[in-house]
């Protein structure tokens, strides 16, 4: 028996990479369903954060561990419970949706294993979790940008659309008007509307008739091309505003000429890269990709970083790169991290804080405007 | 809500129901023959929308697209008869039923692993897009064109059914599938006719659906397929004329509800549906509707 322990022991002296220990993340994302664009950009993303840096200090290296749940809540669930049980991953890197995140953050809560969100911007998907981070601001914040643009544009009354179907939408039009009341603008009107639905034309002549200064449209891409499409062919000529649920292709390629000037926040905008690490990253994307640099990758590819900046911090610290509990309190201590999306600091409730974009549709392109910091 | 708005709405509101009135003429038609609840029928406008948006984007001009459309979808109801519902004409009508879902389920799933669930940009015409000024209401030239068609093929079905032989073979199989074979008439051709019939309006709903609303997806079938399904009962199932008054009842209250409380547009669909109960409470083989074991078309 000693002999044996001795014979472990050279190896392991022999070379830390022969015997190197493999570290999991499990990793949920929408690749299929409706909001499946989200989830492969994502990937996309954390693909090449993963090929520029898959070892950590000590050696060890670390494994993603893939698993989609189509855009369903129940199947979010079940899938982290999978990965814990049958991957025995170490950390959790997803969700997009902030509902779907919702339903992930028990089960890692329960098992004691440290959860980053790279999008999920729901204030309640951390809110009360210990073992919860995001690495994205969070739509009150989101909502304040949006008011505060607006309101800088000169733009006064607002009507809100909101997804009643969303959580996402749902927070980001409370923080809205919130924000939006409080520096002196006034809501004339709210809207509802479903994901899923393709018919606004009643909405939009509701739109007409309150005859806004500015539309603020907290839902997703697919509904807000079709109603920016609807309205502008019902000759309504107001500007839409929306967050990050609607920085997607599919907005331009759907809503056509109808879609310029429509202006979302944004985590991320290439065009405002302007770190080492925003611009090795942007160079990487173009390279393998052929395209811009979208925010979800540039997010996952942040979580996926913080994640691994938590290990190292870890091994430094004299613990197991796997140590679930020295991960989270690493990754909830997080400060100052200088990530592609911006320098990111976590504050006590596990949520970033960083700066945010905002774009706009020109010329059938997602142009940047500014920066506005918390 | 003042006359421009509500003309804006009305106008609206016969466009969204008669989408509706063109896929419930299919769900009416094949619950009359065979007592089905057909539920892959949303499917098949969602494969004609498809198909015409592959012949499109093959660069073939937007008719021959549109024709390929309805021809593909007629033939993938011919297959879905003959594979799924034919070898089951004996068993009870639940496992028709069930089948009917599983085909639904089939197809949606088929296409999003094909084609991905990404919605798709939807290509139209310059002459159906065209969007006319009149005072203060825009008129898309579309919510002309879409009634206009609908109550036309509401006419060329009527002929078909009461001024052909086929016609007339198809009504016979709705009173009595047993006697019509007796009498020499071979039902399952009669009963291909009707899907033919079926899935070619679907394919059209489906295009102009894709027409108005210019994006699409393996599961924009579900939510269409339920509401034609629901204006089909309550114009009275079984009855072709009654799927039309159904659809353009539930498109004006869909429409109507969201226009007068613009706060409640959120929950659009629980109105329809509550209309539904409505009328069937009162009227429960729905407006048109007779003896609900005798469709009469």
């Amino acid at each position: 028996m000693k002999k044996l322990t001795s014979i472990v022991a050279a190896t392991a002296l022999l070379g830390g990479l022969v015997y190197a220990k493999e570290v999991k993340i499990g990793v949920v994302l929408p690749l299929t369903g409706n909001i499946a664009a989200f989830g492969q950009t994502s990937k996309g993303g954390l693909d090449i954060a993963y090929a520029q840096n898959n070892k950590l200090s000590n050696g060890d290296t670390v494994k993603l561990v893939v698993v989609d749940d189509r855009g369903d809540k129940v199947e979010a669930a079940t899938a982290v419970k999978r990965l814990l049980d049958k991957d025995k991953v170490s950390v959790i890197l997803g969700e997009v949706a902030s509902s779907n995140s919702m339903a992930m953050a028990p089960v890692a809560e329960k098992a004691k294993t440290p959860m980053i969100t790279h999008a999920s911007t729901n204030p309640r998907v951390t809110k009360d979790k210990k073992y919860v981070t995001r690495a994205c601001f969070i739509d009150p914040f989101q909502g304040a940008v949006m008011a505060k643009y607006a309101l800088d544009s000169g733009l006064k009354t607002a009507v809100v659309v909101t997804d009643a179907k969303q959580d996402y939408s749902v927070g980001l039009s409370k923080a809205f008007k919130k924000a939006y009341e409080a520096a002196g603008g006034k809501i004339v009107k709210t809207i509802l509307i479903n994901s899923g639905d393709k018919d606004f034309n009643a909405q939009v002549a509701a739109l007409k008739q309150a005859n806004p200064a500015i539309v603020a449209f907290t839902g997703y891409y697919p509904e807000a091309a079709l109603m920016v499409k609807q309205a502008r062919d019902m000759g309504v000529k107001t500007p839409f505003i929306g967050a990050d649920g609607v920085g997607f292709p599919e907005l331009v390629k759907i809503g056509g000429k109808a879609a310029e000037g429509f202006m979302y926040t944004d985590h991320f905008n290439e065009a405002a890269a302007s770190s080492p690490e925003a611009k090795a990253y942007v160079e990487a994307f173009h390279k393998k990709y052929n395209k811009p640099a979208d925010s979800m990758g540039a997010l996952a590819a942040d979580g996926y970083g913080m994640i691994l900046q938590a290990m190292n911090n870890c091994i430094k610290a004299g613990k197991a790169s796997d140590d679930k509990e020295c991960i989270n309190t690493n990754l909830r201590g997080t400060k100052g991290y200088k990530g592609i999306t911006g320098v990111i600091t976590i504050n006590a409730n596990g949520d970033a804080v960083k700066s945010a974009v905002v774009n706009a549709v020109k010329d059938g392109k997602f142009t940047y405007k500014t920066t506005v910091n918390p | 809500m003042n006359l421009d708005i509500f003309l804006q709405q009305l106008v609206n509101g016969a466009s969204l129901g008669s989408m509706y009135a063109l896929i419930a003429i299919g769900y009416t038609m094949v619950y009359g023959v065979l007592r089905l609840i057909n539920f892959a029928h949303g499917d098949i406008m969602m494969v004609g929308a498809f198909l015409t948006f592959f012949g499109t984007s093959a660069g073939f001009p937007f008719e021959l697209a549109v024709l390929l459309g309805i021809i593909g979808s007629a033939i993938i109801g011919i297959l879905t008869d003959k594979i799924a519902y034919k070898p089951l004409r004996d068993a009870p009508k639940i496992s028709l039923l069930i089948t009917a879902i599983g085909i639904s389920f089939f197809l949606e799933n088929l296409f999003t692993v094909l084609f991905g669930s990404t919605p798709k940009a939807f290509k139209a015409p310059e002459y159906l897009t065209k969007i006319f000024h009149v005072g203060n209401i825009y008129l898309p030239i579309s919510v002309i064109i879409i009634p206009t068609v609908t109550l036309a093929i509401l006419a060329i079905v009527l002929w078909i059914l009461y001024k052909t032989k086929y016609g007339m073979a198809i009504r016979a199989l709705a009173f009595d599938i047993q006697t019509v074979k007796l009498m020499g008439i071979d039902a399952d051709r009669i009963i291909m006719i009707v899907f033919i019939i079926g899935s070619a309006l679907a394919a059209i709903g489906g295009v102009f659906y894709a027409v108005s609303y210019p994006s699409i997806d393996p599961l924009m079938g579900i939510i269409v397929g339920l509401k034609a399904f629901a204006a089909a009962v309550l114009g009275g199932i079984g009855s072709v004329g009654g799927a039309v008054v159904g659809g353009f009842i539930l498109g004006f209250t869909e429409i109507f509800v969201v226009a007068m409380f613009p706060e409640l547009g959120g929950y659009k669909d629980a109105f329809a549906f509550f209309f539904l109960i409505l009328v069937l409470l009162f009227r429960p083989t729905g407006i048109m509707g007779q003896d609900l074991e005798r469709g009469r078309f």
